[in-house]
């Protein structure tokens, strides 16, 4: 075994216990914030992940899009909305639990069914390196392109969206009791920052 | 949708893009503006006094650490009831032979002066006085609380003291120089001296009819009353 | 010198030679490589803590001199020895963590600033073959490093237990995400130029022709786009909400002291400095001169490739990086005492109503211009 195989290997062990570990504080800490934190770090161990398997342009992208705009804005809604209340404790929780840990685990004993009944290709088909990254792209404007514009119009839907919630003068009225909107919430300047005052005169 | 109407919402639009366009170059050019200004000052010489190596020399009136002299007080505690806040401390004892107040000790705390110099406009004897020092700096409070021998030092003056460079204050500078560096030290200071007010007036009372005089100095006595 | 010949011809003559040394001691390859692997490493780091010792020192100068003050005077010859002071007074000032501050956060945010932002400086080429790695994401690494820094900022605001740092952690990283996108499409534009995300392609793609080819003539608005946005990602002045000292005290780094502080301190110097060699790298020609040294390599009758004139070139290419950078970083400082503080929403406003809606508008230019005129827009 050489240095670089056993490197990796060592670096995969890590990275693999990052992962799972991470995962399992995501679900069963208590402290929000502590949770938010360690999804963050568990992005950041799947990106290694996808460092040791040569890919580092969807590494990149994982750690652009997962853990810079996912987790921070999860971050972010918590700490805005960061009120140490007293919950109400919910009537059979024990149940609930076990409930879903049965779900999970019955989700992971089919993984590993899948995992060990497929026949792997060792070893797999030749890493391409730097031209990853133009593989990806014809990809996504080839044989993807249905998939990638559906998603893009996916994330055009919860824009627009987003602008309705937050841009509330666009509703006169609410659109279930058909009351009027209270429009004191409203920001009132909306004026541009580049407004040149000289010619206001 | 008929054209006119779209035509006319495509011009608007056209026109505020113009205009935001405008606007953005604009704020660009202000923005240039300011940098060159900035830039500008980049050149030119530190107006800043070097401190502990360059002071500089305070002005005549300057109401700095008060100077008191022991002998000339007579503790009449006129200090004590003009003082803001009763500061000085006059320390004496009626000695019953004499019938004569006895000075012991006299001292005025400075961590609480404001240095208002009201002690020294209305001490009959003339014993305080305002000096130039203001380099009070202590580690302790209590030792700003100053007596008699205390008050009764003299400042080093700026200009005697040779590790210090002396600089001149704002009104010492000749007119049009706002820099104490560049200046020539054989210059004198915007308009006349004191001696040279001295010289002026002694002429013009000369000159000037008595009566004129007079009437001036009456004008002194009426005031002083 | 002879060290310096060799990184400059080819990067790997140094490993091999440093390999051949070390196995002539009895080492195999294998421990050899491994024992090379951290030097690289070091000279980034050592670059990186160098740079900003200068760019401190630069810092409280030129702001000196443009409030017309002389600045650090005493600490070595016109106070050069003062960043080293500021830094050796922070090492050994007491650690205070709050008592009621949730210390693990509270340790781990600072090196979360600072890790992305030194990692980063793998990608930053000082000439053909003086970078760490030529990865072919390059730029795009630097990119996704610095979105994990509002996860730092918001940590240590959160940890400090203090409303300003909670404030101030927020502002910061509502105020990289805004300014992520623009700075992302400027940085594409260019790349659509280069047809690569490599930092060394980018340079070389702009050095035909000294520096009338450099990308600041072809992308004027992506230019003041990154600029901006690079300003904004270092909390620069007029950006520098998140730290506002008339509102939020210190903002996330109020509870901060000692090295802890200073690893905050550090990471935001060595991140302007990056951003402005990165300006230099993707607009301004990078290590190139601004008269190709091919040229005048040809008036001088020399060969290109004789190994004094690779030395030549290789340090001229140093010095230029260098000095483009730090012209920058005067920029930046010229700056920061020519503009006042936006406020939070002229800031957002700036950011998604402005900067983005250019920058698209930028980015389909440039496309259009590619596709018409291939030859000067990389075909
Ligand atoms: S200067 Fe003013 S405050 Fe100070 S002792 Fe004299 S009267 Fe009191
Ligand atoms: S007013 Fe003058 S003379 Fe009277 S007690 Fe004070 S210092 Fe002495």
């Amino acid at each position: 075994m050489t240095i670089s195989s056993s490197t990796e290997q060592i670096c995969f062990i890590l990275l693999g216990l990052t992962v799972i570990v991470g995962a399992l504080g995501v679900v069963l800490i208590n402290n929000i914030v502590y949770s938010a934190f360690l999804l963050g770090g568990v992005f950041m161990g799947v990106a290694g992940l996808y460092l040791l398997l040569n890919a580092s342009f969807v590494a990149a992208a994982q750690v652009l899009v997962y853990v810079g705009a996912v987790n921070v804005l999860i971050l972010f809604a918590i700490m805005l909305v960061n009120k140490r209340e007293e919950l109400k404790p919910i009537k059979a929780l024990q149940i609930r639990k076990i409930l879903s840990a049965g779900v999970c685990g019955g989700l992971l004993i089919l993984l590993f069914r899948v995992d060990l009944t497929t026949k792997w290709s060792t070893p797999g088909p030749a890493a391409i390196g730097e031209k990853a990254t133009e593989r990806i792209g014809e990809h996504l404007f080839s044989d993807y392109l249905l998939p990638f514009e559906l998603a893009s119009v996916l994330l055009l839907m919860a824009m627009i969206g987003a602008i309705v919630l937050a841009r509330r003068d666009v509703l006169t009225s609410d659109v279930v009791t058909g009351d009027v909107v209270n429009q004191n919430l409203i920001e009132k300047s909306n004026e541009p920052i580049l407004i040149d005052q000289s010619n206001k005169q | 949708m008929n054209s006119p109407i779209a035509g006319n919402q495509m011009s608007r639009f056209f026109q505020q893009v113009a205009e935001y366009t405008r606007n953005a170059i604009s704020a660009g050019k202000y923005l240039i503006q300011g940098l060159a200004v900035t830039f500008d000052h980049m050149g030119r010489r530190p107006i800043t006094v070097q401190y502990p190596y360059e002071k500089l020399i305070p002005s005549e009136r300057y109401r700095g650490r008060i100077h008191y002299e022991f002998d000339k007080c007579i503790a009449c505690e006129v200090c004590v009831r003009v003082c803001p806040i009763n500061l000085p401390v006059v320390d004496w004892v009626m000695n019953k032979e004499t019938k004569k107040k006895e000075l012991r000790n006299y001292s005025i705390d400075f961590g609480v002066c404001i240095f208002c110099g009201n002690c020294v406009e209305y001490c009959p004897t003339n014993c305080l006085s305002m000096t130039e020092e203001y380099e009070l700096a202590s580690f302790d409070r209590h030792s700003l609380n100053f007596d008699n021998v205390a008050l009764g030092r003299l400042p080093t003056s700026v200009t005697t003291d040779k590790s210090v460079q002396p600089l001149r204050e704002f009104s010492y500078l000749p007119k049009t120089i706002m820099d104490p560096h560049e200046m020539d030290p054989t210059n004198s200071r915007a308009g006349k001296l004191p001696e040279e007010v001295m010289d002026w007036m002694k002429q013009e009372s000369e000159s000037a009819p008595k009566d004129l005089v007079e009437s001036i100095n009456n004008q002194d006595k009426k005031t002083e009353k | 010198m002879t060290v310096l010949g060799t990184l400059v011809s080819t990067g790997l003559d140094l490993e091999l030679s440093f390999n051949n040394i070390l196995q002539g001691f009895g080492f195999s390859p294998e421990v050899a490589h491994i024992l090379w692997l951290p030097l690289p490493m070091l000279l980034v780091l050592s670059a990186a803590l160098i740079g900003v010792l200068v760019t401190v020192w630069l810092e409280r100068k030129i702001s000196a001199a443009a409030q017309q003050r002389i600045g650090p005077e005493y600490a070595g010859a016109l106070g050069i020895l003062q960043p080293m002071a500021d830094g050796l007074k922070l090492l050994v000032k007491e650690d205070i963590i709050p008592a009621k501050a949730d210390s693990l956060l509270f340790t781990l945010g600072p090196v979360l600033v600072l890790v992305p932002v030194i990692l980063s400086w793998l990608i930053v080429p000082f000439g053909q073959n003086l970078l760490i790695s030529n990865i072919g994401i390059g730029i795009f690494l630097w990119i996704a490093l610095s979105s994990i820094q509002p996860i730092g900022l918001l940590m240590s605001g959160y940890a400090s237990n203090n409303k300003y740092s909670l404030l101030g952690g927020l502002r910061a990283a509502a105020q990289s995400i805004s300014y992520e996108i623009p700075l992302a499409l400027a940085v594409l534009a260019v790349v659509m130029m280069s047809n690569s995300l490599s930092t060394v392609d980018i340079v070389n793609q702009q050095n035909g022709l000294g520096f009338l080819s450099w990308n600041i003539w072809r992308q004027p608005v992506g230019f003041v786009i990154f600029w901006i946005c690079a300003l904004a990602e270092c909390e620069r002045l007029p950006f520098d909400l998140p730290e506002a000292e008339e509102e939020l005290v210190a903002g996330y780094q109020t509870e901060y002291a000692g090295m802890k502080f200073a690893l905050f301190y550090l990471g935001s110097y060595i991140n302007l400095v990056l951003s402005a060699l990165l300006v230099s790298v993707l607009y301004l020609g990078g290590w190139g001169f601004p008269i190709p040294i091919e040229w005048v390599a040809r008036i001088f009758g020399q060969n290109i490739d004789a190994p004094l004139v690779q030395i030549f070139t290789g340090s001229l290419g140093i010095v230029m990086t260098i000095l483009k950078t730090y012209l920058l970083v005067f920029l930046a400082i010229l700056l920061r005492w020519t503009t006042p503080r936006v406020r939070i929403d002229q800031l957002l406003d700036l950011g998604w109503k402005f900067l983005l809606p250019i920058g698209l508008v930028n980015l389909l230019f440039t496309a259009g211009l590619k596709l018409a005129f291939p030859i000067a827009f990389g075909g």
